[in-house]
């Protein structure tokens, strides 16, 4: 079954039209890269998903979970856990009352509302971050954010680029948070980092000037990439020239050798390790 | 739905306590009902002091003195300082967007706009009462037992405007989703229904009228019958404001 289908959806701003026709589906389980550009339409999508925006009159559907989604109405919306780009909350609430009120808004039992906020404290890391959510820093409100898109135990779960605004270690932590929830809910996360894509995704739609410009599997795409050049990576330091006698020996001699820079991101995190 | 409201009402007045409005509001209100009897018994006093030569022959001052006085402070300082304090109602959650995540989380917009208006009707309520009772219980000590017609429709007339220019409030922040939207529409419309209330026929039915108009009926001089049609028509108009804001708010992309 697929956690969501899109089918053939446009949207325009005014003049401009921002959705083109756009039709993907997203399957059960799947952890599911919505890649472009900034302004492409990324969150002009998420935002329809949840009923936020009306699609152009007459076109096209959006089913999430089995149920189509209406302008305005939130039935659908108990289903799908939303963390919005720039989450903002009551600046003058502690986390365990923000997501309380959550717990209650959603409808969850009384009875389970506290074991469900420590729980899920627990998986963003702020169990011990007792403070007013005024005092947060964009990092620990992006995991508070992942927290309250989860208190109904959503099937599935909008990301809009949950990493842009972070700092390397943010990242990775919302990336980890991310990889953990796969296989309880569908995960759709909009990002234009690609490196992200990469970690965690295991499908990916290209979204661009308006329409979906491709839609696979990563084990797909990389089947099909082959290439001229590749880059390496190894767990140990390794001789250049080694490598290059082995792979020649195995008959495809590189034209060309040389050891990388390290990534000022890797520095990075080591550095602050 | 029930628990959406119960729970949506419950960080309002949260927040009413966590933004120091609600002891600011039951402050100043507390203030005016110890003032106005005060500055009633005093005047005299106070002109007296003022040496200008003149001799001003004033009146013994009475009960009705620090009533006028209240219903003064209420219907201008009072409603000022509620509307300014409630500007941001709608408006602040716009703005910062707030609301997102409970709405994506299945709340109903027509809860958010009943909680909202609901929880600030209660604050009023109390801040008023507060007010009532303070200048109630200081105007029987200055005077002793007063007698008052009509007591219900005379106080309940100021708390009603009130409402009017909460929801006023609410539907100028649903609609331009800033403060400023807010103010401009409460101001506007209290312009305008002064602006009838100079038409003599309809200011029998003009809610401009309730913010301190009923002082007359404290003296008796008025009719009850004549400021009724103004409270019905005040109550329609505030419960139409509410209504029309959750039609609003349902059309709005947040």
């Amino acid at each position: 079954m697929n956690a969501l289908e899109i089918k053939g959806i446009s949207k325009s701003f005014g003049q401009k039209k921002v959705l083109d026709d756009i039709s993907f589906q997203v399957p059960e389980n799947c952890v599911f890269g919505f890649i472009g550009a900034n302004g492409a339409g990324k969150t002009t999508t998420m935002k329809m998903i949840l009923g936020l925006l009306k699609p152009d009159n007459g076109t096209g559907s959006i089913i999430a979970c089995g149920e189509k989604v209406a302008f305005g109405s939130s039935k659908t919306n108990r289903l799908i856990g939303y963390l919005p780009d720039v989450p903002e909350f009551y600046g003058y609430m502690r986390p365990k009352e923000y997501l309380s009120l959550c717990a209650e808004i959603a409808g969850l039992d009384k009875k389970s509302i506290k074991g469900r906020i420590n729980e899920l404290l627990e998986l963003v890391g702020l169990s011990d971050a007792n403070k007013k959510i005024g005092g947060y820093s964009r990092g620990m409100k992006q995991r508070l954010g992942v927290a309250q898109a989860l208190i109904s135990e959503p099937k599935l779960l909008i990301c809009d680029e949950p990493t842009s605004a972070l700092d390397p270690i943010g990242r990775k932590e919302i990336l980890d948070i991310l990889r953990q929830i796969k296989g309880k809910a569908t995960v759709v996360f909009s990002t234009h980092i690609l490196a992200d894509v990469e970690r965690i995704c295991d499908r990916v739609a290209v979204l661009n000037k308006g329409k979906i410009a491709l839609e696979s599997a990563i084990g797909e795409l990389k089947v099909d990439r082959k290439s001229k050049s590749i880059s390496l990576e190894f767990d140990k330091e390794v001789d250049a020239d080694e490598v290059a006698r082995v792979l020649a020996s195995k008959g495809m001699a590189p034209a060309k050798c040389e050891i990388a820079e390290r990534s000022i991101e890797s520095l990075f995190l080591e550095a602050v390790k | 739905m029930i628990r959406q409201f119960q729970a949506l009402s419950k960080k309002e007045f949260y927040e009413s306590a966590a933004t120091f409005r609600l002891y600011i509001l039951l402050a100043v209100f507390l203030l005016f009902g110890m003032l106005s009897p005060l500055i009633a018994k005093a005047t005299p006093d106070l002109l007296a002091a003022i040496d200008t030569g003149m001799v001003i022959e004033m009146p013994e001052p009475t009960a009705l003195d620090s009533w006028t006085q209240f219903f003064k402070n209420v219907a201008q300082m009072g409603m000022i300082i509620l509307v300014i304090l409630y500007s941001g109602i709608m408006s602040n959650e716009f703005s910062k967007g707030t609301l997102v995540n409970l709405l994506t989380k299945g709340l109903s917009r027509s809860v958010v706009i009943l909680a909202k208006f609901v929880a600030a009707s209660i604050v009023w309520l109390a801040s008023y009462l507060i007010c009532l009772g303070t200048c109630w219980a200081y105007t029987i000590y200055f005077w002793g037992s007063v007698e008052i017609s009509n007591a219900f429709l005379t106080f309940a007339a100021p708390w009603l405007f009130g409402e009017i220019l909460i929801a006023l409030l609410m539907l100028g922040g649903t609609i331009f989703s800033n403060v400023y939207g807010s103010l401009f529409t409460c101001f506007a419309a209290v312009v305008v229904l002064n602006a009838i209330s100079l038409i003599p026929k309809a200011s029998r039915y003009n809610p401009a009228s309730l913010a301190g108009g009923t002082l007359a009926l404290i003296a008796g001089a008025g009719e009850p019958s004549q400021f009724i049609p103004a409270m019905v028509v005040g109550a329609v108009l505030a419960a139409g404001l509410v209504v029309a804001t959750i039609e609003v708010f349902k059309r709005k992309r947040v």
